[in-house]
């Protein structure tokens, strides 16, 4: 049980990450064949339109449960386990992309970020893993106590999140995009 | 006093951050397409130079292709890549002006930088009669400034670079197509800065 001073770290930590892996999986959905061709990157040999999107789409939706479900429900703390494999999977693919693909988009938050494949994305990736890590830790019963009316509010405003990513997502979408490192 | 779990009042800041921040952003894209002002600085060639040549590739081909402007042909270069979603409502425009006939009378090719294994992810890319090519050599290429997708380039019979901007209107699209085939002293599109919704200018 982590000391009652640290209990509010841990918690920020579970929250945000959670809204954060909502908010990444609304905004990749706006931008699926973009994140599809970041996807493709990662499976050799699998550069048809189908593999990519569907894969691609089912990481999306993926991440909005898994961050939906940890926030509503944090009294699961399996979903703190399948939320920190998901973020150690961010680490992997950022160091990855880092290594193999330097430069070019990673799309992990759709079109609302321009962020690409660098030491900087590498180190965020890291710093959301223990973010992701810290909320493992165990708290007082009664911080994370909530009921049925909490819980749906709770799921509710997850979802929310998710459309407003991908609003925002499919809005600045259509706007001019960064050239890619080739063009340069 | 009602008293709230303590996680419940973390859990409300996150959420209510996160949606300020989206507004934020959605505020800030709702102002940069109200007043033209994405992204336009740097962007395409200047307008009325001699536009710069440029060797390609088709994609599953690799003979190299110089392009040349000015050899009594005009041009209508559009730099685009398939996980760009403005450069797939660009080549579906586009793709409509084509079928149209609308750009028969000058040479249309999509200059991509992405892979052309890329192709494959968007259905408009993979399934465009439009020439695709992908510069092979960087000479020529800062000429044409491509600091953001999509851009289009009307170029004349001449060589001269008559109109370049992000444009997916059709309206805007077929203006840039008929630029290059206009006399010079007509042909007096500026850059057009704005990157806008789809079809809102079809009557």
């Amino acid at each position: 049980m982590v000391p009652v001073v640290l209990t509010p770290a841990v918690l920020a930590c579970k929250a945000v990450v959670a809204v954060l892996l909502v908010a990444a999986g609304g905004a990749k959905l706006a931008d699926l064949p973009g994140f599809a061709a970041s996807v493709s990157l990662f499976l050799p040999g699998t550069t048809a339109r189908r593999p990519a999107r569907t894969v691609a789409a089912g990481i999306a939706a993926g991440e909005i449960m898994a961050g939906a479900a940890s926030l509503s429900s944090p009294r699961a703390s399996w979903l703190n386990l399948v939320v920190l494999a998901i973020c150690c999977g961010f680490v992997a693919v950022s160091a990855a992309g880092y290594r193999w693909h330097r430069g070019r988009s990673c799309r992990c938050l759709g079109a609302l970020s321009r962020r690409r494949f660098n030491l900087a994305g590498l180190g965020r990736s890291v710093l959301i893993a223990l973010g992701a890590g810290l909320a493992t830790a165990p708290v007082a019963a009664a911080a994370i106590q909530l009921g049925p009316a909490d819980r749906i509010g709770l799921l509710a405003g997850a979802l929310l999140v998710a459309a407003a990513a991908f609003s925002a997502a499919a809005a600045v979408g259509r706007g001019a995009q960064d050239a890619q490192p080739g063009w340069a | 006093m009602i008293r709230i779990p303590e996680y419940l009042a973390v859990a409300q800041w996150a959420l209510l951050g996160a949606l300020g921040v989206l507004v934020v952003i959605m505020f800030r894209q709702l102002g940069r397409l109200l007043t033209g002002a994405a992204k336009t600085a740097e962007l395409g060639p200047p307008v009325g130079g001699k536009a710069a040549a440029l060797t390609y590739a088709r994609p599953g081909d690799p003979a190299e292709r110089r392009l040349a402007p000015g050899e009594g042909q005009p041009l209508l270069l559009a730099f685009v890549d398939p996980t760009c979603p403005s450069c797939e409502d660009l080549v579906g425009v586009l793709g409509q002006l084509q079928a149209a006939g609308e750009l028969a009378s000058l040479r249309a090719l999509l200059l991509i930088s992405d892979p052309p294994s890329y192709l494959q992810i968007s259905d408009v890319f993979s399934s465009t009669g439009i020439e695709i090519g992908r510069p092979v050599r960087p000479a020529g290429l800062d000429y044409y400034r491509v600091s953001a997708t999509p851009l289009l380039v009307a170029i004349d019979d001449a060589g001269v670079v008559r109109a370049a901007g992000s444009v997916v209107r059709p309206a805007d699209v077929r203006a840039f197509a008929q630029s290059c085939l206009l006399p010079a002293p007509e042909a007096a599109l500026a850059v057009v800065p704005a990157v806008a919704g789809r079809g809102e200018d079809e009557q």
